[in-house]
């Protein structure tokens, strides 16, 4: 016999459609939404997450494939790593392809989604930087009906999500150009990214979107040095550059997403001025990084 | 109540002695051959039993509370609300420990559970048992444990000055070497400052365990323990018990390379089952895993190698000062170590070391594989590296002009008398072929340092190529009493060896089956589970096993192969010496005799016990002098990495190994403890660093503590097993597992010195000291 109730007060609804996870969630505020559960479900077995019940993602075909609309791929929440890493997916979404096969070991991806990255929203999520340099929007389905939300707001907590709201689909343009997803890590093996940068070329709008993931709490967008390389990039010619202005981007890019610190003019302090030596490497990681995901896109 | 007689706690080492159908092919047996560990299929098929697989009739589960912070006063411990909690059974604390208040394995300063002060994060206070793992973790958190919060002492260099930490003090041991003039000065000194991350010994179970009350008022505990009597005695301290009411049973053992279980959680076990007459089980979690068990001492390492113009080592003066945590544990063992090898496997005439172990508030230390000797390797051999850069020879060359051979002295007096290949070791991972570039019309193959989805780039990729030769001793040193006792047994045609060596993984049950197959010429041989029923055998460390528990089940054979043959001796009228057994079949010199074992035995059953105890060692006196060690074991590594040196990645391309082995008595075994080794020291070198901020463990978790992966180990190529057989030793075999771990870091650290040449003094190493310098910098 034992005192502890194992299941008392803890249930778990396993959807077949989005309609009636919205009603299972709104039947039950309470509970947590969960589909690849490789974030939460580790929460939830180290006993510091405890919740009340769970909806399961997992039945609900609608979310794990994509789909068409106006020049943008309609992208389920419940898209797998693994499935995203496959080749007919890369051929879309490039970026976001390599951000997937990226992501961790097999175990991970073959469990892990695309939404689960997004709504756990750790600095080090991978897809998070292709998504912001994607400008991607993301399709929140709630009892009061869906509403669309650009990606980097709900990531920054500008627009979060609402009580009862559950992320249903991502909608990423489809650009037709070179893309690349370029991570950092400390070990050969699957591991954290320490720095990534994802770069997109936008031939129809004449831009170069680029996002650097894990150096903050969000991914951030280096707008100034986006706008300075696609000026000097010749759109419709070969879409070469010179090696020196990869070189300036990737610095530019650096000095942007991690700049130096304000206060670098106190005379008591002359060391102020200068970046610790582990703050000077990442920035020196960015700014490679930058100059080959340029460069990678351009060749 | 539940006897023992419940429990289901399956033996761990199942070894019996038929691996596959044996006898039909010819099964390798006996010494010298690669016979498979009679565990390995279990083991790959996921059956074998660990010991978080325990399980008792009507068991209840424990959780102990640990403490938050690295440093403070316990004002007041109230464990009212927890105790009334349903289904909580017992809530234990210091003043529920009956017997000594404080154990140690080597000295007894570390608290059951701590009371007036907390010494380190993690530091166990109360432990709970309840009827659900869920219920005891809650119970643990409502105990209301009110801190006063202290400044934590977490640079060793403070510790000197800091007040004590604890009544015993904060300086844990001093060695001072004096080896040689003082006044010798070299015509070129090199100097350097090195420092040696703090590395987790991460095995791949963590700690678990059951505890079962005896009706007569003892306990026993099923333990995946490696010193089981050890355990046995300091467990029986605590609980104020004679010793031989209180029973350690080895279970199966989820990877050990050191005093496996923090000492810390099998008392509160036995305490709890005391307590409440019910079994206890625990099975901490891998963040309670990264806080309790003990980790490899990181050091500061301050040298300065004085030479000739030739590259001749003149004089080596050091400073080493290895950070303890909390408690001393081994401490003093890896300081002797760590000062006697600072030199490493050189000829230096003249050593002047100072060496100190220091009490602090960071995680505790203590022995993990290679022990002092591997923070020293990383530090001499980035020595001889910048010796070789100022004098502009190879880095082999330089090693080469040094290297100790058997008759040398080390620093410390100590002749060494056991085979010293080194300078051989050294040729044979110089001269081997080096491993292929990749190839440069494909750049799709080419595994790059970040991974196969990393950010690597041809182009940014620099090739190093460096050395590493370590040394470590093995068994005990400074005069411990390294015993062990074992007991062989043959009826039926068939042998059974007792003896209380643990199988941790290292292989001790396959090479006991090997002796007595060679001995007794008997192919199945069975080897019992340890337990301290068994007479001592010592921990599992340093190589004592093949040492002192292989020399005792040796003579233990040997001693029944005598009572087997004496009757068919005195019955041919000839001596047993001319007697031979093989393949189960007894054979006279001359062929006039031949029976089998099963025969002569005659339905007896022939027992034989006996002990292995090696040469007595000497303490080191006030000079840092005496013949401490038993002896002596040495390995080159040559090391190939590639460095992308704008981000600072990092990957081994191929470590080439020679080792000194004295005799490889399973060579597939010795192969793969090499390769275990190099891959704990390619993790040692690029990524185990158990980091604590202000003493306070900040990820204890295999996610925040990255391992090497498959991707991350190396092709391990091991060019050549030197087996120049030692004298004194069992087999003339030396141990062959901590040698690789201490030897590849200082060799990783060396190739990418060669391949970014930057000094590289910190291991792990960072990626920013693998970047090539910035043009103008």
């Amino acid at each position: 016999m034992s005192t502890y109730a194992r299941q008392t007060g803890r249930t778990v609804t396993l959807p077949a459609s989005l309609d009636e996870a919205v009603a299972a969630l709104a039947a039950m505020p309470a509970a947590v939404p969960v589909a690849g559960g490789t974030d939460l479900m580790a929460a939830v077995n180290s006993g510091l997450l405890r919740p009340a019940g769970l909806v399961g993602l997992g039945r609900i075909s609608e979310i794990r494939g994509w789909s068409y609309a106006d020049g943008h791929a309609l992208l389920g929440a419940g898209l797998t790593h693994a499935r995203m890493g496959r080749p007919d997916f890369a051929a879309l979404i490039p970026a976001l392809a390599a951000a997937a096969r990226a992501a961790g070991p097999p175990q991970i991806r073959n469990a892990g989604t695309l939404g689960g990255n997004i709504v756990t929203a750790a600095p080090t999520g991978d897809a998070l930087p292709v998504l912001a340099a994607l400008e991607a929007t993301v399709v929140l389905a709630g009892p009061d009906g869906s509403r669309e939300v650009p990606v980097s707001h709900l990531l920054t907590g500008m627009d979060p999500l609402r009580p009862g709201e559950l992320l249903a689909f991502v909608r990423a343009p489809l650009l037709h150009a070179p893309q690349t997803f370029l991570k950092a890590t400390a070990r050969t093996g699957p591991g954290r990214a320490t720095a990534s940068v994802a770069l997109v070329l936008d031939p129809a709008r004449r831009g170069v979107r680029c996002a650097v993931g894990a150096v903050a709490p969000m991914p951030l967008r280096p707008l100034e040095a986006e706008a300075w390389v696609a000026g000097l990039i010749d759109w419709d010619g070969d879409r070469t550059l010179e090696a020196e202005a990869c070189t300036a981007f990737g610095e530019y890019v650096a000095m942007a997403c991690i700049p130096d610190p304000a206060d670098h003019a106190d005379p008591a302090n002359p060391a102020a001025g200068e970046l610790p030596p582990a703050v000077a490497h990442l920035r020196r990681t960015v700014a490679a990084l930058a100059r080959r995901a340029l460069g990678r896109a351009l060749s | 109540m539940t006897g023992p007689d419940a429990v289901t706690a399956t033996p761990a080492v199942v070894a019996s002695g038929t691996p596959a159908a044996a006898g039909d092919e010819e099964s390798p047996r006996g010494l010298g051959a690669s016979v498979p560990p009679a565990d390995a299929e279990a083991k790959a098929r996921g059956v074998f039993p660990y010991a978080a697989d325990l399980w008792a009739e009507g068991l209840l589960w424990a959780a102990v509370l640990r403490s938050p912070h690295a440093s403070a006063r316990i004002v007041s411990v109230d464990t009212t609300a927890a105790a009334a909690m349903p289904g909580v059974r017992a809530v234990v604390t210091h003043a529920d420990v009956p017997g000594a208040a404080t154990h140690g394995r080597r000295v007894a300063d570390r608290p059951v559970f701590a009371h007036d002060v907390v010494r380190h994060h993690g530091e166990p206070i109360a432990a709970i048992a309840a009827d659900h793992p869920d219920t005891a973790r809650l119970a643990a958190a409502a105990i209301a444990v009110e801190y006063e919060v202290l400044e934590p002492v977490t640079d060793p260099e403070t510790a000197f000055e800091a007040p004590p930490l604890h009544p015993d003090g904060n300086l844990i041991r001093h060695i001072p070497l004096r080896c040689g003039d003082p006044e010798a000065v070299g015509e070129v000194i090199v100097e350097g400052l090195y420092r040696v991350g703090r590395q987790d010994p991460a095995p791949v179970g963590a700690e678990a365990g059951l505890a079962v009350p005896r009706p007569d008022g003892g306990v026993e505990l099923y333990l995946a323990s490696t010193d089981p009597h050890a355990d046995r005695d300091l467990a029986a301290a605590c609980f104020a018990l004679e010793p031989d009411r209180v029973k350690v049973v080895v279970t199966g053992v989820p990877g050990a390379m050191a005093d496996r279980e923090d000492p810390g959680f099998p008392l509160p076990l036995g305490l709890l089952a005391l307590r409440t007459g019910c079994p206890v089980k625990l099975v901490a979690t891998r963040e309670e895993s990264f806080l309790g068990h003990a980790h490899r001492h990181p050091a500061l390492l301050r040298y300065r190698h004085h030479a000739d113009a030739e590259g001749r080592l003149v004089k080596v003066e050091a400073q080493l000062l290895l950070d303890a945590g909390a408690y001393a544990d081994a401490s003093s063992e890896a300081l002797a170590a760590a000062v006697a090898f600072a030199a490493g496997p050189y000829v230096v005439p003249n050593v002047f070391v100072e060496g100190w172990a220091v009490r602090t508030n960071n995680p505790p230390s203590g022995h993990v594989r290679g022990e002092g000797a591997m923070q020293v390797c990383a530090a001499y051999e980035g020595q001889m590296d910048k010796l070789a850069a100022r004098l502009g020879l190879d880095p082999a060359e330089i090693r080469m002009r040094n290297v100790l051979s058997t008759g040398d002295l080390l620093p410390t007096g100590q002749a060494v008398t056991c085979p010293a290949p080194v300078a051989e070791l050294l040729t044979a991972v110089r001269d081997a072929e080096l491993p292929p570039l990749p190839d440069a019309e494909d750049e799709t193959e080419w595994l790059l340092p970040g991974g196969p989805e990393g950010a690597g780039e041809p182009g940014a990729v620099r090739r190093g190529v460096g050395y590493g030769i370590g040394m470590v001793h093995m068994l005990g040193a400074e005069g411990h009493d390294e015993v062990s006792t074992a007991t062989v047994k043959v009826a039926d045609g068939e042998a059974t060896v007792i003896c209380a060596a643990v199988e941790t993984g290292q292989g001790f049950a396959t090479l006991a089956r090997q002796i007595v197959q060679e001995v007794l010429g008997v192919e199945e041989v069975a080897v019992v589970a340890a337990d301290t029923d068994q007479p001592p055998a010592g921990p599992s460390a340093r190589g004592r096993h093949t040492w002192v528990s292989g020399g005792a089940v040796e003579r233990a054979a040997k001693m029944v192969r005598t009572q087997l043959l004496q009757p068919l001796a005195a019955q041919f009228g000839m001596s047993v010496e001319l007697l031979a057994i093989a393949d189960g079949k007894i054979t006279s010199y001359d062929g006039v005799l031949s029976t089998t074992v099963a025969e002569a035995l005659e339905g007896k059953e022939l027992w034989a016990t006996a002990q292995c105890r090696p040469h007595p060692t000497e303490h080191l006196d006030e000079y840092g002098h005496g013949d401490a060690f038993v002896g002596l074991a040495f390995a080159a590594v040559r090391a190939v990495v590639d460095v992308d040196i704008e981000l600072g990645t990092v990957r081994v391309v191929e470590m080439a190994v020679a080792q000194d082995v004295g005799r490889a008595l399973n060579p597939r075994q010795v192969a793969a403890r090499i390769e275990a080794g190099v891959t704990q020291g390619v993790g040692m070198a690029l990524m185990e660093d158990l980091r604590a901020p202000r003493g306070v463990v900040k990820r204890p978790t295999l996610t925040g503590y990255p391992l090497p992966t498959a991707l991350d180990a190396p092709v391990v190529r091991i060019v050549k097993l030197v087996e120049e057989r030692d004298v004194v030793a069992p087999f003339g075999a030396k141990a062959v597992s901590a040698v690789p771990v201490v030897a590849s870091p200082a060799a990783v650290a060396s190739a990418v010195r060669a391949a970014t040449g930057r000094p590289v003094g910190r291991l792990p190493i960072r990626p920013q000291a693998a970047v090539a310098k910035p043009a103008g910098a």
